[in-house]
C-alpha cells in the first residue's frame, strides 16, 4: 500500500482486493435464509405451512421497515438508534390517537410519520453536528417513553370506535396490506441508496467522513437525511404495528430496539458506515424472525430465541469484522 | 482535552449540577431532607454505582461496553439460583463468572481489532438471553430469603451495600490513579498511539478494562437481585441508559481518556440524589427516567459546546503570534 502505483491498481480494480468480501456479505445472507427455510421445512412439520409463512411475514414487516430505515443511519456511519421502541410505541400511539380523533386511519398515519420525521430532523441536528449517536438516541429515547408515559397516564391507547384494523389487514392474494409496505419500502430505500446522489453521498459521509467533507458533501444535511429515513420508517411501522394490536400503550415493544439492531448487524452492515444495504437488512429481519418462528414451533421459549439471535450477531459480526480485515490488507 | 482543564476547574460544572439537584430536590420535597434523604439516596448507589463504574472504566480506557446491564442480569440471576451455597459464596462465584465473561469479552475484542461498540451490543443480547435461559423465563426468588437479611442492617445513613459501592469506587480510583496498569488503561483510551509507541500493552489492557467492568456489572447484578430477594429475565434493562447517564454527567469524555472515578463519583451522587428524590416525591420511575434523559442531553450538549469554544479560543491563541511576525 506505500506505493503510489498500488494505490492506483487498488482504486481501479478493487475485484481482487474485495472480491472475496463482496461474495460473502452478499450471497452468505441469502443462502443462509434458503438453508433455514429449507431445514425447517424439513424439520419441522407446521413451518412450511402457508399460514405459518404469512405470519412470519406480517411479523417481518415491522422489524424490517424499521431494519431497512436504520440502515441509512448505519451506512452514514452514526452507528445505531438506541431509541428504536419508544419511538415507535409515540408513533404507535399518536396514530390511535388521530385516527380516532379525525375517524380517518390515514390521517393518523400521516400524523405518526410527520411526527416521526420530526423526532428524526431533531436527532439528525443533535447527530449532525457532531454529538455520539448512541448516547443522543438513547437519551431522546428516554424522553420519548417517559412524555408518551406521562401523557397516556401508562394506560392503554386505542382509537375509540374508529376502523384501523384495516390498514393490517386489507390483503391482496391472502398477502396483507403490511408485506406489501415493506417490499414498496425495501424497494425506494434501494433506489435511494444506491442510485441517487443522497444516498452516495451517504456511503460516502459513513466511508470516511474527512474525505466527505473535503469533497463538499456537507456531513450535517447527510446525516439529517439518514434521520428523515429513519424517521419515515418508525412512523409507518409504529402505525402499522399500532393497527394490527388495535391498542398500544408505553410498556409495549421492549424488544424490539434489539431485534433492529440485530438485523442490521445480520444484514452486513459495517457499523463503522460505508457498508451496508437496505435489502440485506430486510433479508436479516426476516432471518431473524424466522428463527424465533422455528423455536415457537419447537416449543422453546423466548431465552432461546434471543440466546440465538445474541449469538449469530457475535458470529456474524466477528466473521464479516475479520474478512474485511484480510480482503483489505 | 487538557485545555478545557485549563479554563474550567476541574469538577466545576458536576458541582454546580449537584449543588442544584440537591437544593431543587430538598424545596420541592419536605421529605427528602437530612439523615433520610442521605441514606434514599445512598441506597441507589446498588446497582447503580457499580454499574456505572465499570462502564466508566472501559470509557476511560477510549472503549464501550454495552453488554454491562445484560451482565448485571445474568450474574443476579446465577446469584439468586446458587442462593443455596450462602451469600459470600454466590456472590462471589456471579463476579467471578462476570469477570471471566468480561476477560473474554475483552480479549476478543482486542485480538481482533473490533469495534468494542459493535461486539458488545451483540453481547449484550447474547446475554439477555443467557439470562432469560439461567431464570427459565419466569422470575425466581431466594429458597431462604433470610439470606439478604446481613446486606440490609443499617449503619447510621450506610449499608452493607452502599459501603460496597464506595468501596469499589475507591479502590478503582486509586488503582486508575496511583498504579501502573491502572495509568496504563486511561493512557490507551487518551492517547492509544502513544501509549502503544511507549510500550503499553495494549492488548492486555483492554483484557483488563472488560474484565473490571464485567466483575462490576456482575457484582452489581449479584447484590441488587439478593437485596430483592429475586431475579427476573428481563430485569435491569434500564440500568444501560441510567449508568452511561451518571458517568457522562459526571464528565467521563464519550471519546476517552478525559475523567476519572472522582468526575464518576459525583455523576453517580448527582443521579442517584435525582433518582432518590423523585420517587420521594411519589413520581412514577418512568418521570424519572424522562429527567434523567434530559439531564444527559443537557450535559452531553453543555461539553460539546464548551468543547467547541476552548478549541475555538485555543486556534485564536495560537493565531496570533504567528500574525504578530508576520
Amino acid at each position: 500500500m506505500s506505493s503510489t502505483a498500488s494505490i492506483a491498481t487498488n482504486f481501479i480494480a478493487p475485484s481482487q482486493r474485495g472480491s472475496v468480501i463482496r461474495f460473502v456479505t452478499s450471497y452468505t445472507l441469502p443462502l443462509l435464509v434458503a438453508a433455514v427455510f429449507a431445514v425447517a421445512a424439513t424439520s419441522t412439520p407446521d413451518f412450511a405451512t402457508f399460514a405459518n409463512i404469512r405470519a412470519i411475514l406480517i411479523n417481518t414487516s415491522i422489524v424490517g421497515i424499521i431494519a431497512v430505515a436504520m440502515t441509512a443511519i448505519t451506512i452514514s456511519g452514526n452507528f445505531f438508534s438506541l431509541g428504536i421502541a419508544s419511538s415507535t410505541v409515540l408513533a404507535g400511539i399518536v396514530f390511535l390517537a388521530v385516527s380516532g380523533l379525525t375517524g380517518s386511519a390515514l390521517a393518523g398515519l400521516g400524523a405518526a410519520v410527520v411526527l416521526s420525521v420530526a423526532l428524526g430532523i431533531l436527532q439528525g441536528l443533535i447527530v449532525g453536528a457532531g454529538l455520539n449517536p448512541v448516547i443522543t438516541t438513547l437519551a431522546v429515547g428516554s424522553v420519548t417513553y417517559g412524555l408518551v408515559a406521562i401523557t397516556t397516564k401508562g394506560a392503554v391507547v386505542t382509537a375509540g370506535s374508529v376502523d384501523v384494523a384495516w390498514l393490517a389487514t386489507w390483503n391482496l392474494l391472502e398477502i396483507p396490506l403490511p408485506v406489501y409496505i415493506f417490499v414498496l419500502f425495501t424497494a425506494v430505500a434501494w433506489f435511494l441508496t444506491e442510485h441517487t446522489l443522497i444516498g452516495r453521498n451517504t456511503h460516502l459521509l459513513g466511508a470516511n467522513r474527512a474525505t466527505a467533507r473535503n469533497s463538499g458533501i456537507s456531513p450535517q444535511a447527510t446525516t439529517i437525511w439518514a434521520f428523515i429515513a429513519f424517521g419515515v420508517g418508525l412512523g409507518v411501522a409504529g402505525a402499522l404495528n399500532a393497527s394490527q394490536l388495535h391498542q398500544m400503550q408505553a410498556n409495549d415493544l421492549a424488544g424490539l430496539t434489539m431485534d433492529v439492531i440485530a438485523a442490521v448487524l445480520v444484514g452486513g452492515a459495517a457499523v463503522s458506515g460505508g457498508e451496508g444495504s437496505p435489502t440485506r437488512s430486510a433479508l436479516g429481519a426476516l432471518l431473524i424472525v424466522a428463527l424465533g418462528n422455528i423455536m415457537l414451533l419447537h416449543g422453546l421459549d423466548n431465552g432461546w430465541r434471543v440466546f440465538l439471535v445474541g449469538g449469530i450477531v457475535v458470529v456474524l459480526v466477528v466473521a464479516l469484522h475479520v474478512l474485511r480485515k484480510v480482503s483489505t490488507r | 482535552m487538557n485545555a478545557t482543564r485549563e479554563f474550567f476547574p476541574k469538577y466545576a460544572l458536576q458541582i454546580v449540577v449537584l449543588v442544584l439537584v440537591v437544593g431543587i430536590m430538598a424545596t420541592v420535597s419536605p421529605s427528602f431532607r437530612g439523615e433520610a434523604a442521605l441514606f434514599s439516596s445512598l441506597e441507589r448507589l446498588i446497582p447503580l454505582g457499580v454499574i456505572a463504574a465499570g462502564l466508566a472504566v472501559t470509557m476511560i480506557a477510549g472503549e464501550f461496553d454495552l453488554s454491562v446491564a445484560s451482565m448485571a442480569a445474568f450474574a443476579g440471576a446465577i446469584a439468586v439460583q446458587l442462593g443455596g451455597l450462602g451469600l459470600i459464596a454466590s456472590i462471589l462465584i456471579a463476579t467471578v463468572v462476570g469477570v471471566l465473561l468480561g476477560s473474554l469479552q475483552g480479549w476478543v475484542i482486542a485480538r481482533l481489532g473490533i469495534s468494542s461498540l459493535v461486539f458488545t451490543v451483540g453481547t449484550l443480547i447474547l446475554l439477555r438471553g443467557a439470562t432469560w435461559l439461567a431464570t427459565g423465563g419466569v422470575p425466581v426468588t431466594l429458597t431462604d430469603y433470610k439470606l439478604s437479611d446481613a446486606l440490609t442492617v443499617r449503619i447510621w445513613v450506610f449499608t452493607p451495600l452502599s459501603l460496597t459501592t464506595i468501596a469499589v469506587l475507591a479502590v478503582l480510583g486509586i488503582f486508575l490513579s496511583r498504579t501502573r496498569w491502572g495509568r496504563e488503561v486511561s493512557s490507551i483510551g487518551g492517547a492509544r498511539q502513544e501509549a502503544v509507541a511507549s510500550g503499553v500493552k495494549l492488548r492486555s489492557r483492554l483484557v483488563l478494562a472488560f474484565a473490571i467492568s464485567g466483575g462490576c456489572g456482575a457484582l452489581a447484578g449479584a447484590l441488587s437481585s439478593f437485596r430483592g430477594g429475586s431475579a427476573t429475565p428481563d430485569g435491569l434493562a434500564n440500568m444501560l441508559l441510567l449508568a452511561l447517564a451518571a458517568v457522562l454527567i459526571g464528565g467521563v469524555s464519550l471519546s476517552g481518556g478525559r475523567g476519572d472515578m472522582v468526575n464518576v463519583a459525583f455523576g453517580i451522587a448527582i443521579t442517584a440524589v435525582l433518582a432518590a428524590g423523585m420517587s420521594s416525591i411519589g413520581v412514577k420511575a418512568f418521570v424519572t427516567e424522562l429527567f434523567t434523559g434530559v439531564l444527559l442531553l443537557v450535559v452531553i450538549l453543555l461539553e460539546f459546546v464548551i468543547a467547541r469554544v476552548v478549541a475555538h479560543k485555543a486556534v485564536v491563541r495560537r493565531r496570533q503570534p504567528h500574525l504578530a511576525v508576520t
